[in-house]
This record gives C-alpha cells, structure tokens and sequence, in this order.
C-alpha cells in the first residue's frame, strides 16, 4: 500500500479480515508469505513498527476498573507520547469524555467505551490505521467522529479498514480488496464505481 | 518517538497495583488463604504446648508456596477478562518489560502477604525465639525468594495464557519447579528463627535463593519473545 492509502477489505465471515488486520497489527505470525509496515519487516522487527500502528479490534482494548484518564495514560506510556497530560486531555475532549476523565470505564456506556477506544486508538498519532468493523459498536456521535477521523486521515494516514459495511466503505476506500476463504479474489480502484454494480459484482465473488 | 523502556515498566507496574487497590481482588484472596492455612497447621499440628520451631520455617514456605500460585493464576486475569491483551502486545513494549512489570507486581503482592504471615509464623510456631531480632534477616530472605517466584510465575503464567486447561497446568508447572525455593527459603528462615542463628548456613541459603532468581531471570530473557509471539 502506498503511504496515505486507504484499503477497505470486504469479505464473507471466515473470509480471513480479522486474521490479515491482526497479521499486521503483529498480534499473529503470516504462516507465509511477506509482510511489512513502514519499511520493517514483520515479525523479524515488530518491535519498530507497532510504534506506528493504531490497531482497533472489536473490543475498546481498556481496562474495565481504571478510570478512562488512566488508560489513556497507560497507551501514553507504552507509546512514548510526548507531553502525555495535554495531549491526553486532548484526546479526551475529542472524544467528548472529558467530564469523565476520572470515571472507571465500567461505569462507561459500550458506546462512550468505544469511543475511549478511539482515543486510545489515534493517542500516539499512529501513522498506519488497522481497523477492524469500527462502526459495530460505535454509537452515532462516536461514529460521526470516526468518519471525520477518516476523512482527515485520507492522504496523511495510511487506513486498513476491514467492514461488511459496502455503503460505507466505497466513499471512504481508496481501493478495495475483497477475500474469500483466505485469498484475495478482487482488489479494485473505488474511483467511479457505481454502489449497485458493485454490490453485484461482489456478491457473485463471495457467493 | 522510541519509548524508555523505565517509562513502561512503571507504567504497567502501576495499572497492575491501581487495579489491585480498585478490586482487591487478587492480594485479599492470597491474605485469606495463607492465614487460612496457617489456622489449619496448627490444628493439624497439636496443641500450642507443641514445640514447633524446628518446623517453622517449611510452615511459612509451604504456606507461601501455595499462597503464590493462587497469585500467580490471577497474574492475566484483568487482561483475559477484559480483551485487553491484543492492545498491550500491539504497543511497542519490549515483551521483557511486559514480564519485568508482571514480575514486580507478584513480588509486591507476596510482600504484602508476608508482611501478616511472618509475624503470624512467630505466634503460632515459634516458642522463645529471638523472634521480633530477626525479622529483617528473614524479611531479606522474602525479598529474595519473592524475585525468584515472581519471575518463574510470571514466565508460566505466560505460557499458560495460550493454553486452554490454564489453570490446570499453571499447577501442575508451576509447584514442582518452587521446590528449590521452598528448601531454600525454609532453610534460610530456620537458620535464624532458631537459638542460636546459623549465619553461615542463612548467607548460603541466601546465595542459593539469589542464584535461583539470576538463572530464572536468564530463562525468561532467553524465552521471553517466544512466549508471546510463537
């Protein structure tokens, strides 16, 4: 991928998504095959590029019993921020949490979680974005806040965003790249496609 | 941006201390069962009019022993439960440090422990020992053994994570290799629980329990990236 890109994968359950984004994101080993992120090769220097990486799953990646100023101040940490209050503060406002900085995240909603998640997420100012179906738990100002993340990070941020959410994918994607049963089966340009045909067109590619 | 790694280890010490004072969950259970079986020794053992002295020492470290692998089971509790897992192996923490930080909370929790279950050794089993004297000498020998466990449970605790029977095999690994540590450690604490201090034989065992810890450290500095990354 080229620096500034942004991939959607679309696939079928079972398909692989979730088992390529974790590949990258160094939480699995590729059993073959090359990978690398930022120039580093994947594992032999994992430990270099996950310093790039923003990786968000399908949970929040938070500690239920720390307060949501904690957690962003554990990833600030293990991240080396710099100026790790402000920017935690910052990240707080962003996410419209600051009232809550000292709340336990139990005490949080799923949705208010999620969106810790996402300032988990872009704490460090990852270059490389792996996300993966973002939008599930989100509830609607949180995801209104990850289209206008996404937005801002087209050009600037490389983004890997795995969805079955085809309508929302093709806006957003610069290319898509679609698996079946663990192999690519179509990697495609979104500039001009038209949703219905390719809507179609996919369905008969996973059918 | 390259993180120090003394950022991190603080860091990950403190997350598991704050949650530790949130929940009292881990170090609470471990206080209730070495107390608990302690209670339990000396009903086995007779009447208080039973000289248990020569004992004293293998009771407090067959108590702690057992003690810690309770500990030691609850080492990734938050991080299983909570899926909180894949966000720490994501960042770019050296998976040493993610050890170390493990290692350090367990050391802290079987201290806390120690701190009742010393003294409550004394009450129970010791008869007209110079007691109270010798505290630091055997708070020294908990130091020592404490690093030893912390690191040997940190590293099994990890490579049970993986595994489906983990509490089970935690154990089952587990228990065996605290062997050395709890003849050590016995025999360190007799050394000067008793009348007269066997000083020559404490400095040994003490040696033994440092050289313990090293070779353990080394195993885990070896094995380390595989636990987590094979």
């Amino acid at each position: 991928m080229a620096e500034g890109e942004c991939l959607g994968i679309l696939g079928p359950n079972g398909a692989g998504k979730s088992t390529l984004l974790r590949m990258l994101a160094t939480l699995l080993r590729p059993d073959a095959g090359a990978l690398s992120v930022g120039g580093h090769a994947l594992p032999e220097r994992a430990g270099r590029a996950r310093g790039l990486i923003g990786y968000m799953g399908h949970d929040p990646l938070l500690y239920l019993d720390l307060t949501a100023w904690q957690n962003l101040e554990l990833f600030a940490d293990l991240y080396g921020v710099p100026r790790p209050r402000e920017r935690i503060a910052d990240m707080l406002r962003e996410v419209g949490l600051l009232p809550r900085a000292h709340d336990a995240v139990r005490t949080l909603s799923r949705g208010m979680a999620q969106r810790l998640g996402l300032a988990r997420l872009l704490l460090h100012r990852p270059s490389l974005l792996l996300l993966d179906e973002p939008h599930a738990s989100l509830d609607a100002p949180g995801a209104a806040l990850l289209d206008r993340v996404l937005a801002e990070a087209r050009g600037a941020q490389t983004v890997v965003l795995v969805t079955h959410d085809l309508e929302r994918v093709l806006p957003i994607a610069g290319r898509v790249l679609v698996l079946r049963a663990g192999r690519a089966v179509l990697s495609a340009g979104t500039a001009g496609v038209d949703p219905a045909a390719f809507r179609a067109e996919y369905e008969a590619l996973v059918a | 941006m390259k993180p120090s790694w003394v950022r991190q280890l603080r860091a990950l010490l403190l997350k598991d201390l704050r949650l530790e004072l949130r929940t009292r969950d881990t170090v609470a259970a471990m206080i209730l069962f070495a107390v608990a079986a302690m209670v339990i020794f000396q009903f086995g053992f007779g009447t208080r009019d039973t000289d248990l002295t020569r004992f004293a020492g293998g009771l407090l470290w067959v108590t702690l022993a057992l003690t810690a692998v309770l500990g030691v089971g609850r080492t990734y509790v938050a991080e299983r439960e909570q899926r909180v897992l894949d966000g720490l192996l994501a960042a770019p923490v050296p998976r040493l440090v993610l050890l170390g930080a493990k290692a350090l909370a367990i050391v802290a929790y079987l201290l806390v422990v120690e701190v009742i279950a010393v003294p409550l050794v004394g009450v129970f089993f010791i008869k007209d020992g110079p007691w109270l004297g010798d505290l630091p000498l055997i708070f020294l020998v908990c130091l020592l053994a404490d690093v030893g466990i912390g690191i040997l449970g940190t590293l099994f605790a990890s490579l049970a994570l993986f595994t489906r029977a983990r509490e089970l095999l935690l154990p089952v690994l587990f228990l065996p290799a605290l062997v050395p540590v709890v003849i050590a450690a016995s025999g360190a604490t007799h050394a000067v629980a008793g009348v007269p201090n066997d000083m020559a034989e404490y400095r040994g065992y003490c040696l033994f329990l440092g050289a313990y810890a090293v070779v353990f450290a080394l195993v885990a500095y070896a094995t380390y990236e595989a636990v987590f990354d094979d």
